[in-house]
This record gives C-alpha cells, sequence and structure tokens, in this order.
C-alpha cells in the first residue's frame, strides 16, 4: 500500500477537500498512517479482548429462563434471559437501597447441578472464595420484591437455524468465560432435556 | 463559471465582442477535461461487482472461521483508505473521498460485527466513540466536507443509539462534537457545513432534553447558544446557515403552541421556571448581542423576537394571541429587513413566513365563531391580498436592486 501524496488534483463540489489543497502534505500524510493504523489497532483490540476473556476467563455455567419460542424478534442472535436476570431484593446486600443504572456484583455459587446461581448482589466488588464467582451487570429496574439486571451476555449472536433450533429447546445451559479484569462472554449455548 | 458554458455560449460571446478568441481560449485553459474521472459504466460495473462480492460474503458470515472474517474487514477496511489515497492521488478527488468515506464506515461496522463475532455485546460506548473520534480525526486531516457530514450523522448516531439503548447521556460525544466539528466550522467557515453542525448539535441537545425530561423550554438555551456562535464568525453566509436551524426550531415551536398550545395539556411539560429560564436565555442574549455588535450585524437582533416567552401566558386564548404576536413580530421583521437590505431570497422567506403566521392565525382566532364557507371564503381571500401585497412589495424591491446592476456596462 502505498500512501504517497497527490501529484495532481481537480476540484469537486461537495467529495473533494477545498480545491486549492494540493493534496495531503507528508506531515498530514504520516498522520493519515497512524490513524488508520490506530482504528486497525482498534479493531484488533476488540478482538483479542473478546480471545483473551474466553482462553484466560474462568468458566461457569448458566441457566436460561424458558426462551419465548415466538419471539418475532430473531434474527442474527437469540435473545436470553437468565435465571439471574431477575433477583428477589431479599439477596441485596448494598448499604443504600439498589438504583436503576446502578453497578451491581453478582455472587454466583455453584449448585449440585454445575450451574451457578446467586447468593447476593453487592454495590461494589464482593470478596470471593473457593468456588465463588463474581458478575458485573448493571440494574435495570427495582420493585419492591426484588431488581432486574443486565450483564452484557443477553444476546447470543449465531446464524438463522442454530438461533431456530435452539428457540424451540425452551431451557438452555449457557457456558460464560469471565476474565480476571471483570469482562465476562458467552463461550457456548447448549439445551438442557427437560 | 463550468467548461461545458464556456463551450456553448464562448463563440457567441467572441461575435458579439464581449472578449476576443483569445482570451475565450484563455478561459478555457482554465477549466481543463477532467481527464482522469472514471467513466459511469467501469463505475457501475464495479460496484455491481462490489455487491455480488458483499451479498456472498454477507450469506455465509455465519458459517466463515473467525480469522477469515476479522482479515475481511481489515482488509476491506485498509483497501477503501488505499484506494481513496490512490484515487486522490491520480487526481480523481470525488471517487478518491468517496472511498476514504467508505473506510470510516467500515471501520463502525468492523467494531460492531467483531463485537459479534467474540459474543461481546458491550452496553459502554468506548466502541461508537472511537468511531466518531476517527471520522473528526479523517475530517481535519483531509478537510472534506463529505467527512464533516459523515462525523456530524455519527455523532448524532452514537448519541441516539447512548440515550436509546443505554438510557445515558454522553456529555464527552456532546462536548466532542461541539468542539472538534465546531472548530473545525470555525476555521474554515462553511454555509453548508454551518447547517450540518447547527442540525447535529440541536439533535444531541434535544436528546439532553429528553434525557434529563426537563421543560421543552429549556432547549432554547443550548440551541441559542449554536445560534450566538453565528454571530462571532466573521464569514457572514457560513454564520447565518448555522443561525437557520435554531431559528426554524423556534419558529416550529412557537407555530406549534399557537396551533396547538390553547388544550394546556402539553403546558405543564413547557415552561421551565420563569427566573431561571430568562436569566440563562439574558445571558445567551448578551453573548449574542456583543457578537453582532463586534461584526456589525445588530441589524440581526431581531432574530431573537422569536424567543419572545409568549408561552409563559396560561392556555386558552391569551396563549394563542401571546404567540401569534412573537410570529408576526418576527417574520414582519425578517420581511421588513429583506426590504430594506434588498435581498430577494429574505424577502421570499419573510413572505411565506408572514403569510403562514396569517393562515394560522386566521384558523385559530375564527374558526369558533364563523360558519364554515364563510371561514374558507374569507381566509382565502385574505391569503390571497396578503400574498398579491408583498409579491408586489417585492418586485417593487427587486426592480430596485436590478436596477444598478443592468445599467453597468
Amino acid at each position: 500500500m502505498s500512501l504517497s501524496a497527490p501529484d495532481s488534483v481537480a476540484t469537486a463540489p461537495l467529495a473533494g477537500a477545498t480545491p486549492a489543497t494540493p493534496g495531503l502534505p507528508a506531515r498530514h500524510r504520516r498522520w493519515l498512517i497512524w490513524l488508520v493504523a490506530a482504528q486497525v489497532l482498534f479493531v484488533l483490540g476488540v478482538a483479542v479482548a473478546g480471545y483473551a476473556t474466553a482462553a484466560l476467563g474462568r468458566t461457569i455455567t448458566l441457566q436460561t429462563e424458558p426462551v419465548d419460542p415466538r419471539d418475532l424478534l430473531y434474527g442474527d442472535y437469540l435473545r436470553l434471559r437468565y435465571q439471574i436476570s431477575e433477583l428477589p431484593g431479599s439477596l441485596w446486600r448494598g448499604s443504600a437501597t439498589p438504583r436503576r443504572k446502578q453497578a451491581a456484583y453478582v455472587l454466583l455459587e455453584p449448585r449440585s447441578s454445575g450451574d451457578f446461581e446467586a447468593t447476593g448482589v453487592y454495590a461494589e466488588p464482593p470478596i470471593t472464595t473457593g468456588q465463588q464467582a463474581v458478575l458485573r451487570g448493571s440494574v435495570q429496574d427495582v420493585w419492591r420484591r426484588g431488581l432486574r439486571l443486565r450483564y452484557g451476555l443477553e444476546r447470543y449472536y449465531v446464524s438463522d437455524a442454530m438461533s431456530r433450533h435452539l428457540r424451540q429447546r425452551r431451557r438452555l445451559r449457557v457456558t460464560i468465560s469471565i476474565a480476571p479484569w471483570g469482562q465476562a462472554r458467552i463461550t457456548q449455548v447448549d439445551t438442557l432435556r427437560q | 463559471m463550468s467548461r461545458k458554458l464556456l463551450e456553448t455560449d464562448g463563440l457567441e460571446w467572441v461575435q458579439r465582442g464581449v472578449i476576443s478568441e483569445a482570451q475565450r481560449e484563455q478561459l478555457l485553459t482554465l477549466y481543463p477535461i477532467d481527464g482522469a474521472a472514471i467513466g459511469l459504466l467501469p463505475l457501475l460495473g464495479s460496484l455491481l461487482v462490489g455487491l455480488s462480492a458483499l451479498s456472498v460474503v454477507a450469506a455465509n458470515w455465519q458459517g466463515l472461521p473467525e480469522l477469515v472474517r476479522l482479515g475481511l474487514l481489515l482488509g476491506a477496511l485498509l483497501a477503501a483508505y488505499a484506494g481513496g489515497e490512490y484515487f486522490r492521488r491520480r487526481g480523481n478527488l470525488s471517487l478518491g473521498m468517496g472511498l476514504v468515506a467508505l473506510g470510516l464506515i467500515l471501520f463502525g461496522a468492523s467494531i460492531v460485527l467483531t463485537s459479534q463475532l467474540y459474543q461481546l455485546i458491550g452496553y459502554d460506548l468506548t466502541g461508537l466513540l472511537a468511531w466518531a473520534v476517527a471520522g473528526m480525526g479523517l475530517t481535519w486531516l483531509y478537510r472534506s466536507r463529505l467527512l464533516f457530514l459523515l462525523t456530524a450523522i455519527i455523532s448524532g448516531v452514537v448519541q441516539g443509539y447512548n440515550t436509546g439503548q443505554l438510557g445515558a447521556f454522553s456529555y464527552l460525544t456532546a462536548i466532542g462534537t461541539a468542539l472538534g466539528l465546531g472548530y473545525y466550522w470555525w476555521r474554515r467557515p462553511d454555509a453548508l457545513l454551518g447547517g450540518v453542525l447547527a442540525g447535529g448539535l440541536l439533535w444531541q441537545a434535544g436528546l439532553l432534553i429528553n434525557h434529563l425530561h426537563v421543560k421543552i423550554t429549556w432547549f432554547f438555551i443550548p440551541a441559542m447558544l449554536v445560534y450566538a456562535l453565528g454571530d462571532w464568525q466573521a464569514d457572514r453566509p457560513a454564520g447565518r446557515a448555522l443561525q437557520g436551524p435554531p431559528l426554524g426550531a423556534a419558529f416550529l415551536f412557537t407555530l406549534g403552541l399557537a396551533l396547538f398550545g390553547e388544550s394546556d395539556f402539553y403546558a405543564g411539560q413547557l415552561r421551565a421556571p420563569l427566573v431561571p429560564y430568562l436569566a440563562a436565555l439574558g445571558a445567551v442574549l448578551a453573548v449574542s448581542l456583543v457578537g453582532k455588535q463586534r461584526r456589525g450585524r445588530l441589524g440581526s437582533a431581531t432574530d431573537w423576537l422569536l424567543l419572545l416567552p409568549g408561552f409563559y401566558f396560561t392556555g386558552g386564548l391569551p396563549l394563542a394571541v401571546a404567540t401569534l404576536v412573537v410570529l408576526y413580530a418576527y417574520s414582519g421583521s425578517v420581511l421588513v429587513r429583506a426590504h430594506q437590505e434588498h435581498n430577494p431570497d429574505r424577502v421570499t422567506l419573510g413572505t411565506v413566513l408572514f403569510v403562514l403566521t396569517t393562515a394560522v392565525a386566521y384558523f385559530k382566532l375564527t374558526w369558533g365563531f364563523l360558519d364554515k364557507s364563510l371561514f374558507f371564503l374569507l381566509g382565502g381571500l385574505l391569503l390571497l391580498g396578503l400574498s398579491w401585497w408583498l409579491r408586489r412589495r417585492a418586485a417593487r424591491t427587486l426592480a430596485a436592486t436590478a436596477a444598478p446592476v443592468i445599467s453597468q456596462p
């Protein structure tokens, strides 16, 4: 790829630079290379973050609530609702009452089935012991007896065919990787026998 | 002037003795044929090939291995930027800038598709913000109006997504748009970009007012700040273009209030607390007036008539009358100034606003107690008479301005 300065320049009404600009000067060309390189690095950074979360993260499994098979809004992703998406207010361990859009840290412990369930919701990251894991979410809704949380794990991007297949199994087991720096992503979705 | 005009009319000018043949040829050399221009057919052909490649990739996207998908995205991104530079170097600026703009769009698409590839939803704004920042950098580098427009749209989309999906307003995006694009426009004043900038900023201001759930009229504080910026701009047409959207918004709002305000249903959401609102508006007015005075345009202070807070009258007839007075004061002042300045475009604008206001006034004030057929007859006659009178005045003004131009040798 060569990014050298244009040697002849015609005028263009909307698309062009000001007619008098004789192409990009050398200093600007260097800036352009930096700018394009930064864009490529940013996209690679997103990929690396995703890859590293799966490679270095701790794996837990969560159960979803039944998927609504009549959900019309399917396309390139499946909407997931977890058992820990709605939690009773008694699990709240914060000092003040929870507010909408507030960050919430959900302490998870494995049950006999192997799937993780919530044992407490904290406003600050709690200290974990042994098998416990922490998932960061944000409070979406608060009502008298409970709260709804969002984890950034509610969409699973799959092909149409796979999406349709998963939709028919109502309950799903979702494998999640939680990176040491707190980022989480779905690594696998399996169907559960009913 | 275009080469085409010279080619078609040039010979006639020579025959009439306006210019000599040598001058005609000199003029023609000033407008060379764009040799590098690509023909339409090859362009359409390559567009079709590109679209077919795109549909093949899109159809098999989920089935492709991760690295291939990532490679395709980054390859397309780099190819668009490299192609843009290549065509700019060949002198084909439109195509070159089109490809750079495509590169910017592909950057946004790459962020979204890569996040999906690795199942990262990301309820934070970092990725989208990076997109807007890249657009701003490219705008500054290429000094391109197309990239400016695209960046204004991207910033608006980022803010819209943020308030709509994430339920938060990104002050960083708003300030970044205002400073990055605003300073660019300030340094390189341009009428079209002024309109684009004002539109983009008003959109974000509207989102902020909606997000904060405050009274609607607070919108006019940031809107009139944008207006005041236009007063400080040395380039008059660019400044006027920036002031168009805020004035348009204020006029439409007042017009809407005159039409539907009487129910007092929305009135509760309308009125900001009187004293803080007037204090803020007064501060912006002061900024605007000082700017006008510095640039010697105090005459345009009549624009502020539109901001007279007539909406503080409570519902029903007083509100309708107050808003109509505001509308008449404004459109009348536009007409008077247009006639003073002998500006044909503004005469037309003033006429349209005045007739519109009269239609609304008539509709509001007479609908209730006039028989319907009489209502339409009188209303039609009123509007016809008004437009006839205004057109006659406009014609006189224009004749006065046109005369000196024609008399020149």
